[in-house]
């Protein structure tokens, strides 16, 4: 607890890193996936004497080259901004367990991004057989950091046992490897490299759109199909690699899936099944749109036509992430730290010292007990709430009396084996007087003619 | 075996005739050719309205346990919150798309003559579909639905004499209460789905016996540079493909954003803040809420009804006075008009928005 909050008003700092990682994950993958993209296709034209093929395929990797080494990497250390300022605890951790992990996928992209650029430059200019050998190794490199990636990524969902029972006792980093391959490390691989595959084809589906189909029917025809057959393996092995996933889930994450069959709204937490309802659907689209238009009709299939697949994929992917990260709840690294930044082992003692005589962030231009009370609120419940937006604590209290607010909070802080709360929000922790204010604070938010923690005017603050 | 049962049912039914019939059909090919596509949508909106509603009927209880069956489909039924999400969303996007297929029928100049039969058909489509939605939207009995449909029946009963019984005999009485969603409930489930199917029967077949109209820009070319394509498989595909993405969109929609339902009906609360019917009679409601502060009194009725049947009227006998299939002077100022309406309907509906945010 000795780090800045960040407040993102309306949005709320979770936001800010889902939406740069969406943009990121649409870009990281296809520059996985089209690195094994570019040289297949670049051999299937050498060797079956498709000269017009190399053509577009040289668009393409300029295409690819910007797409990737710009955007892609300003997006990567974008989220390595967000992720830093809005969990600066997890992120901590994983830095601390993972720290040689990093450095070997960043030698890894060191070497994507500069044999992208020597694909890119080379072509024509070097021998073609060269030319696909640089291309392989491209395909090689960003394949491997998508393997280092993987590790941590599945890591926060499972860490294991192995690694929990060392967990805060310095020795964290001896269980590297057992970190690594953590139970969803293989299923989790497996399940990114089948988005991979699919997003190549389907950013490749943008770039052969864009061939002029009545000048070269022929090539169009080729290079359209060639590409929508690129979704055809990941979509037949996506649900059974789901499957696989879910199955390596542990049971209490797994059954957030089912919640929302039967009811709705976001105070019953059903926003897993309705993410998940949204992939599978969304999914199931764009192989049927890809059909229709790409494979039955290549000739017209239009760059319009490809921007709207690559809509759906934008969304299957968000869906995918937002579940994914969903699933993680309460924690943001399983069973170790819960999602606002509290370790799972520390709450014993947070209950007994108090939350906050470690805060060093505390506002000093209100009364104390006012700056308490939002210190509270900034510690354990904006990570995941905002005052007025996402999930809003204005909407999700409205009705209820301080009296109420009291109970809810007592309710959390207790965190009763049989609350439903208990499967997607971490224990309130601190000690009753710090409740209490955080109750007061709440009150005075949610009723803003309620009074102030103190008495003294704060309502200029909001 | 497949080849054996296909010409068993063709002998009867003459499929192979059909499907030569599907491939001579051709659509145009031009930059317009996108606004083809509303009219299907429509259709496919329709009919997962007749799906999800066909699924609701099943557990909705009209007359006086009418909120309660809604509250269990929302909250106990497994995946009722989902159908009753994608009926309400889809009833909305049903409207939508038939808007926008109005829109481009007029401005494509779709109506003229040997059309018009298709246009007078789709315009009773479109009212039959305001006259769902606003039926459906009352169902729940949930509060936000009883004090809408209170302020939407405001709309006929300002209609100067006739409008206090037309409103009374709509409602079952003076108020809204469980008569009036017995007769909402008939209405929505049997008389409007007995009139709106044979008018859409008409209307495909109008599409079908005249064929996709082009737009001016396009008729003028010669014939042998004007391109199309067949209708099956071709047209059909990508028609799949566009409904497809419709029910993405659907679904998306009613995953992420599902129907809210609210407490139930009290006709002693006072209205909640901001109430407003929905957003296809936002601008009716705007333009009657305007005209009656600028007119007070009976003359604000009279005008505000005056007001809105001249304006249907003008819309609808368009094809009467822009029936000629070359555009001239009157060509241009039913453009004009339609550009004034379109323009008129999206002020009053933000108008309308903004008054009661």
């Amino acid at each position: 607890m000795n780090y800045p909050f960040w407040n993102v008003p309306n949005v709320g700092s979770g936001w800010v890193i889902g939406m740069i990682a969406i943009f990121h994950v649409m870009i990281s993958h296809f520059a996985v996936g089209g690195g094994f993209y570019l040289p297949l296709a670049e051999r299937k034209a050498l060797s079956g004497g498709r000269g017009q093929w190399c053509e577009t395929l040289r668009g393409h990797a300029k295409f690819f080259l910007v797409l990737t080494g710009v955007f892609g990497a300003v997006s990567g250390v974008g989220i390595w901004f967000s992720i830093g300022l809005a969990h600066p605890e997890a992120t901590s951790t994983l830095i601390h367990n993972f720290v040689f992990g990093w450095a070997i996928e960043w030698v890894f992209f060191m070497v994507e991004l500069t044999t992208a650029a020597v694909y890119y430059y080379t072509w024509g200019r070097i021998d073609s057989k060269l030319h696909l050998k640089v291309g392989w190794v491209y395909a090689a490199a960003s394949f491997l950091t998508l393997v280092i990636i993987n590790g941590i990524l599945t890591f926060m969902l499972t860490p294991g046992d192995t690694w929990l029972s060392v967990a805060g006792t310095g020795q964290e980093a001896s269980k590297f490897w057992e970190a690594f391959f953590n139970p969803t490390y293989w299923p989790g691989l497996f399940l990114r490299i089948a988005v991979c595959v699919s997003l190549a084809g389907i950013w490749a589906l943008v770039t052969t759109s864009r061939i002029d189909g009545e000048a070269f029917p022929k090539l169009k025809t080729d290079m359209v199909r060639w590409s929508a057959k690129w979704l055809i393996p990941s979509f037949l092995a996506m649900p059974l690699l789901l499957g696989w996933y879910l199955w390596a889930v542990p049971e209490s994450q797994r059954a957030l899936l089912t919640l929302g069959i039967s009811t709705i709204g976001s105070g019953t937490f059903s926003q897993v099944t309705r993410a998940a309802l949204v992939i599978v659907m969304t999914s199931a689209t764009i192989l049927g749109v890809v059909y229709f238009l790409a494979w039955r009709s290549p000739v017209d299939f239009s760059f319009s036509h490809a921007l709207a697949v690559l809509a759906l994929a934008v969304m299957a992917t968000a869906s995918g992430e937002y579940s994914r990260e969903m699933l993680r709840k309460p924690y943001v690294i399983g069973r170790h730290m819960y999602s606002n930044g509290v370790r799972v082992k520390s709450v014993p003692q947070l209950n007994a010292q108090g939350f906050l005589p470690n805060a060093r962030w505390i506002r000093a231009d209100v009364s104390p007990e006012y700056a308490k009370g939002e210190a509270m609120f900034a510690g354990q419940c904006m990570s995941c709430h905002t005052i007025d937006g996402y999930r809003s604590m204005r909407r999700l209290l409205a009705g209820r009396n301080r009296a109420a607010i009291g109970n809810f909070l007592t309710m959390l802080h207790d965190y009763k084996p049989d609350s439903p709360y208990r499967r997607f929000m971490p224990p309130l922790s601190g000690s009753p007087d710090e409740i209490r204010l955080l109750g007061d604070y709440l009150d005075h938010i949610v009723s803003p003619t309620a009074p102030a923690p103190t008495g003294k005017a704060v309502a200029s603050l909001h | 075996m497949g080849t054996a049962v296909y010409n068993w049912i063709d002998e009867r039914l003459g499929l192979t005739e059909a499907l030569t019939f599907a491939k001579k059909k051709t659509v145009p090919l031009h930059a317009h050719s996108f606004w083809y596509y509303w009219g299907g949508l429509s259709l496919f909106f329709f009919i997962i309205q007749a799906l999800t509603g066909i699924l609701l009927l099943v557990y909705y209880r009209p007359g006086a346990d009418a909120f309660e069956s809604v509250r269990q489909i929302t909250y106990q039924m497994h995946f009722g919150w989902l159908i009753r999400s994608a009926h309400s969303w889809s009833a909305n996007l049903f409207i939508f798309s038939i808007f926008v297929h109005m829109f481009s029928v007029f401005f494509m100049k779709a109506y003229r003559k040997p059309r018009e039969f298709g246009w007078f058909s789709g315009m009773g489509l479109l009212s039959l579909a305001m006259v769902f939605g606003f039926s459906g939207y009352l169902l729940p009995m949930d509060e936000l639905a009883f004090f809408a449909t209170k302020v939407g029946l405001q709309i006929p009963g300002s209609t100067p004499v006739v409008g206090p019984l037309l409103a009374d005999m709509v409602r079952g009485g003076p108020e809204v209460n469980e008569f009036t969603v017995q007769r909402f409930f008939a209405l929505h489930v049997v008389v409007l789905p007995a009139l709106f199917l044979p008018l859409l029967g008409l209307h495909l077949w109008l599409v079908q016996r005249h064929g996709n109209a082009v737009p001016e820009s396009e008729a003028a070319k010669p014939v042998a540079e004007r391109k199309s394509i067949p209708f099956f498989p071709n047209f059909f595909a990508k028609d799949l493909a566009m409904w497809l993405i419709a029910l993405n969109t659907l679904a998306v929609l009613a995953s992420l954003f599902p129907w809210d339902l609210g407490k139930p009906a009290d006709s002693l609360a006072a209205a909640p803040p901001g109430i407003h019917p929905e957003w296809y009679f936002m601008s009716a409601f705007q333009t009657l809420k305007w005209l009656g502060s600028w007119f007070p009194g009976a003359l604000g009725e009279f005008l505000g009804i005056g007001v809105f049947n001249v304006g249907i009227l003008l819309w609808l006998v368009i094809p009467f006075y822009d029936g000629s299939t070359r555009s001239g002077q009157r060509g241009r100022r039913a453009h004009y008009f339609g550009l004034i309406v379109v323009t008129a309907v999206a002020i009053t509906t933000i108008a309308g928005y903004w008054s009661v945010r």
